[in-house]
């Protein structure tokens, strides 16, 4: 773990972990999804994509204060970072950086050196979060089945981050638009990724969804 | 009466050349597409469809709609159907209900020459003695209730669920709502449009005048242009806080029935009117039908009601349905008019058909030959929505009915609620009425937009809140009709009549709302929607009152009665794996649910796997276990503020044992946490703690010692958990691992190291065990944890390595003498109880719980305790009573038991009171058979190798 002290603040900025793409690992990285009908009741415009191996940490330093000027993503909302990594402001003082092994270490090497300002930390939770992207004009009515938020787009635009209950699971949630069709990643505690993706199919059925792992 | 199909009606609903085949009562019959199921049958020549509640009387149709009381059918499996509602399907089997046996001939009918023992109360007054025959009426009464047949075999259905966010929704698809919703639409609101009919356009749609007509296409021509949301055979059922909505969706494509959750900015309320019956003798009689039944069955279905009609009339609506009743070749015998004063006093008949209609005047009753009585007596406002949104309505005698008062600024009434007018009127209001909604939706958006952290952006102010400048609609004059000279039914759900209602506010119920539950007037299936006025009416009557004196029961949700699928909705229940459970699913696993988690019970046989783990080598998944990430130089400190030993001196690589107190000392939850690093922790909790103790560390971080540099994450379901144990382990994880040394010196007990299992870097695992055993626990990344257990499994072959569940683990901790906190402790036992008072540090500073635990520290409590039946074959039932000798004084209980497979007898941990902790105690253990055994306690937790040698390894 790459760690770093000063006399009065502290910054922990990398654990050795799981430090690589687990999508590029020798090992394969085991999802925690089995699509058992990959194309189920497809025919609609709407895909749901399990992409759990993307690598994901989990950056917690002041909610305003060098870190968050350096992830640049306030509370609820996400950006694209410079090196292609998605910063999402999860929660005051909270980020979840997605992307790729080296996209993600780009987003969040300049923590290394605020160590002197605050306090301030960040692990790899790749393994510890199931994540799914839902794609399609109908995704904001699946949305509406499991979860009790306002999809529209005055509440919840592009680039819009919360954190609601999905089908009885705590989730975050990142409107994360793909040419300009609605479009959004879904995470939740690893161990509920069955069971929630599953719940996914069952809400997409109606609008003909097709769901895919890619793994 | 007979009713027939006629020719075709300019605006039927049906298609004629669409046949359903259907049965009714066994009987073969058919009916068109689009009929409902009282219309086929009405087409057919039935009149009798039901029969009462209590009398058991002959019932027909009254108001051929959603609210008919006298239409309750069983269709298939599916209890309690309105026929006057549900659309035919082909191959509907339908059935009457509360007949037997058979609706033409029912016995229960002798009930009307007991009809005057069975006023208001009389359950009340009959039954309450004497007390002990109570079950014996509740058996019997139950033969009676009345409502179909539920069928526990049903099947369950997929009942839907669905939140949503509109602007604006408007409750009611007739003009008004309709020019509501389109205005709101137009002015940029998102609108959803809700219709408790199968078709918009309110009574548009029955009306046979072609003005109508042309004004209900371009209505729905405007409605298809628009983004407007429509859900028609969809009812809002409530009305709650800050305008969140329940609505059924009965015409899903999906689901049987979607219930939907609407969180609307502005709600439009306009249901439009709902015809009241008139109270006289005879008025339940099949062949009394409301005007609006009339011009249904014959504009929608095509379906003369009668051959020869009486029409008492006292609006336009009634003159319209004798136009109606003409024009498909009814002779219309009269029309009494109750504008200009003209009564009707009772029909005669048989109690299956009307044959003459008794109709007041000065010189007496007049007999006119009719079959069937159209009845316009007035309208009852269902104000619902606006009683639930805190309005009182308010009576207009002028107008006969309730009036909205003064709603919400954000629920607005239009339409026949509102005011009367003609056609022209409502929509103009309707349409102001959207356009006002549409602007306090804006405002009450951007206040939402401005609040909420992840809205889009807001431009300039809040807008104003837009004053209501709506013009008024005006209130026709319409003479009060309640009830004739003549006692009839008030209620027709209930069964309850004007008489019983008199009865009661002469028995001292003469306030509506004691009145209301004492008769249970208006508590039917029409949930008041017919009923409520009249009830009113014949209160006031008999206090002598105005029926603005008396006022009116609140209404309250459900605005239609609600089916239990609809409101239980789609069943989620979280269920959690481990990255490992495949590998379990495909070797024999039982499965036991704990909390959310599926784990693995035992592979077959869990005393052969704890043979196996004290022998060879054995594997259980232990991923649930509760992990927290903790980081940060404050951490030694939260540790020692949590748990009641001390953690200011832990050394990177050491683990330790902490027990947790809530601040009343009780135990709260165990576990071991071992120093990774510098600043670097985890904890582990027990599988049933982790959530509570992270929210418990969270609190005590975000509100007691908000400046202690600490950060915590829950790491659970990040590594897959797998806890290695047996004599054999030592050999298997010398297989697999790489970069740590195994031996006992290298990797003592309480410890943890940094390792790379099976190739998978980024694992570390700890020397501790639950089972009394030499045992390695692994964490792994979770995302190579099915990887690493089959490593263990394929490296293990020879060694004689087997899957473990938790059965084996609790039979091999029990072995070994650890308590499992919740089973073993309860909400009331101290810290010091669990025999580890001397893990509580009272000299340090501060701790949670320290003040109870300090005074526990000087009192004698119950004790966890080892104990051990002196037959060893006996396994007492854990709770069994722990008992004072032959008497039933309780001294303790069993808490945990099970059969030693290593000990090969019976082994238990158990609570008892001070004086018989001591080892060598004699117990005696009440099972539940009744069976008294004899028990000794022993002098330590352990059953087996009480000095740990296996443990240590």
């Amino acid at each position: 773990m790459l760690r770093v002290r000063c006399p009065a603040w502290w910054c922990i900025v990398a654990d050795h972990r799981v430090s690589s793409d687990p999508a590029k690992s020798a090992l394969a990285f085991e999802s925690p999804v089995v699509c058992d009908n990959p194309a189920s009741n497809g025919g609609g415009d709407l895909t749901l994509s399990d992409i759990s191996s993307t690598v994901k940490w989990l950056v917690r330093a002041g909610a305003e204060g060098p870190a968050a000027d350096l992830l640049d993503a306030q509370f609820g909302t996400s950006r694209a970072a410079a090196g292609g990594a998605l910063v999402l402001g999860s929660r005051p003082g909270e980020w979840i950086v997605v992307g790729t092994a080296s996209e993600v270490a780009a987003a969040v090497a300049g923590i290394d050196g605020l160590e002197e300002q605050e306090f301030c930390s960040a692990l790899d939770w790749t393994h510890g979060r199931a994540m799914f992207r839902v794609t399609g004009a109908s995704a904001p009515r699946m949305l509406e089945k499991v979860c009790g938020l306002d999809w529209s787009d005055h509440m919840t635009p592009d680039g819009a981050v919360v954190s609601a209950s999905v089908a009885l699971v705590t989730c975050d949630i990142a409107r994360n638009d793909r040419d300009g069709v609605r479009s959004y990643l879904i995470f939740c505690d690893r161990s509920f990724g069955q069971y929630l993706f599953d719940a996914l199919i069952d809400a997409g059925n109606e609008f003909g969804l097709s769901a895919d792992a890619t793994f | 009466m007979t009713m027939s199909r006629q020719g075709v009606q300019p605006n039927e609903v049906i298609d004629r050349s669409t046949k359903l085949r259907f049965r009714w009562n066994g009987k073969r019959f058919s009916g068109f597409e689009g009929d409902t199921i009282a219309s086929a049958l009405a087409a057919s020549g039935e009149q009798i469809f039901s029969r009462s509640m209590k009398y058991h009387r002959p019932r027909g149709i009254l108001t051929a709609d959603y609210w008919d009381p006298n239409l309750m059918v069983q269709v298939g499996d599916d209890p309690n159907v309105r026929a006057g509602h549900r659309l035919l399907e082909g191959g509907m089997d339908v059935r009457s209900q509360n007949a037997w046996p058979s609706l033409n001939r029912d016995i229960k009918a002798a009930n009307r020459f007991l009809g005057r023992f069975l006023t208001a109360g009389f359950y009340y007054k009959t039954f309450m003695r004497p007390q002990w025959l109570w079950p014996t009426y509740e058996r019997v009464l139950a033969t009676f209730a009345p409502g179909g047949k539920i069928d526990l075999d049903t099947p369950h259905a997929y009942h839907d669920k669905r939140y949503t966010h509109p602007d604006v929704v408007v409750a009611g698809a007739g003009p008004a709502g309709i020019e509501a919703a389109l205005a709101a639409s137009s002015a940029g609101a998102s609108v959803l449009l809700v219709e408790h009919e199968h078709a918009v356009g309110g009574h548009l749609r029955y009306s046979s005048d072609a003005a109508d007509q042309a004004d209900l296409a371009e209505l729905r021509a405007a409605l298809e242009a628009s983004d407007i949301e429509v859900l028609t055979n969809s009812t809002m059922t409530g009305r709650y806080e800050d305008n969140w909505l329940g609505i059924v969706q009965r015409n899903h494509p999906v689901a049987v029935e979607r219930l939907i959750k609407a969180r609307a900015k502005t709600l439009v309320v306009a249901p439009g009117l709902i015809e009241r019956p008139y109270v006289f003798e005879g008025n339940d009689r099949p062949g009394v039908i409301t005007s609006g039944a009339a011009r249904r069955l014959v504009n929608l279905w095509g379906i003369k009601p009668g051959e020869r009609a009486v029409v008492f009339s006292a609006n336009a609506e009634g003159d319209a349905a004798a136009a109606d009743l003409e024009r498909v070749g009814t002779e219309i015998a009269a029309v009494i008019d109750g504008r200009a004063g003209g009564r009707i006093s009772s029909t005669t008949g048989s109690s299956r058909a009307v044959e003459a209609v008794m109709v007041a005047g000065p010189n007496g009753a007049q007999r006119i030959e009719a079959d069937v009585l159209v009845v316009a007596a007035g309208w009852t406002a269902p104000t619902s929505l606006l009683n639930m949104a805190g309005d009182r309505p308010v009576y207009d005698p002028a107008a006969a009915r309730f009036f909205p008062s003064d709603p919400p600024s954000i629920v607005l009434a239009t339409g026949g609620l509102a005011g009367d007018g003609d056609l022209d009127g409502l929509r103009r209001h309707g349409a102001d009425t959207g356009r006002l909604a549409a602007s306090r939706a804006a405002a009450v958006r951007h206040r939402l937009q401005a609040r909420t952290a992840r809205a889009a952006p807001v431009n300039g102010d809040e807008p104003a809140w837009a004053p209501d400048e709506r013009p008024p609609l005006g209130r026709d004059p319409h003479p009060e009709l309640y009830r004739a000279d003549t006692h009839g039914m008030v209620d027709m759900s209930e069964d309850i009549s004007s008489k019983d209602l008199v009865a009661a506010a002469h028995e001292g119920y003469d306030s509506v709302e004691l009145a209301k539950r004492y008769t249970t007037a208006t508590m039917g299936p029409s949930q008041g929607k017919l009923e409520t006025v009249n009830t009113v009416a014949a209160i006031a009557e008999a206090r002598g009152e105005t029926i603005s004196e008396v006022g009116t029961t609140v209404w309250r949700p459900p605005f239609a009665p609600i089916t239990l699928g609809a409101l239980a909705g789609r069943m989620f229940e979280p269920v959690r794996v481990s990255s490992i459970h495949p590998w379990h699913e495909a070797n024999n696993v039982s499965v036991i649910q704990a909390g959310q988690w599926l784990r693995p019970d035992h592979y077959g046989d869990p005393q052969a796997e704890v043979r196996n783990v004290r022998r060879n080598v054995g594997l259980i998944d232990v991923t649930p276990l509760g992990k927290l990430d903790l980081r940060g130089p404050d951490v030694p400190k939260l540790l020692s503020l949590l748990y009641v030993n001390k953690w200011m001196k832990l050394g990177i690589g050491r683990v330790r044992y902490g027990m947790m107190c809530a601040e009343d000392g009780v135990v709260l939850d165990d576990g071991v946490t071992g120093r990774l690093g510098e600043d670097h922790y985890m904890m582990s909790t027990t599988s049933s703690g982790a959530g509570g103790v992270w929210e418990w560390v969270e609190n005590w971080l975000q509100t007691e010692r908000p400046d202690w540099q600490v950060h915590v994450t829950p790491v659970t379901t990040a590594y897959a958990s797998i806890n290695v144990a047996g004599p054999k382990s030592r050999e298997l994880m010398s297989r697999v691992c790489e970069g740590v040394g195994l031996d006992a010196e290298a990797f003592p007990y309480m410890t943890v190291r940094d390792a790379t299992v099976a190739g998978v870097t980024g694992c570390f695992m700890w020397r501790i065990g639950f089972t009394g055993e030499l045992s390695f626990e692994l964490h792994v990344p979770a995302g190579h944890g099915l990887h690493v257990w089959e490593a263990l499994m394929e490296a293990g072959s020879d060694l004689g390595v087997g899957p473990f569940g938790l059965e084996g683990q609790r039979i091999m901790r029990l072995e070994k003498g650890h308590f499992i906190v919740g089973q073993d402790t309860d909400g009331l036992t101290l810290g010091p109880s669990t025999g580890m008072g001397s893990l509580i540090k009272l000299d340090k500073d501060d701790f949670a719980g320290k003040p109870e635990l300090a005074w526990a520290a000087d009192r004698s409590l119950p004790m966890v305790v080892a104990i051990q039946p002196d037959d060893p074959d006996v396994v007492p039932e854990e709770a069994a009573q722990i008992v004072r000798g032959d008497t039933n004084e309780i001294l303790g209980r069993i808490t945990s038991s099970r059969h030693s497979p290593t000990l090969n007898r019976s082994i238990c941990l158990g609570q008892v009171e001070p004086d018989l902790a001591a080892g060598g105690t004699k117990l005696t253990v009440l099972l539940e058979s009744g069976e008294r055994i004899s028990a000794t306690v022993i002098d330590h937790h352990a059953h087996f190798d009480p000095a740990g040698e296996r443990l240590r390894g």
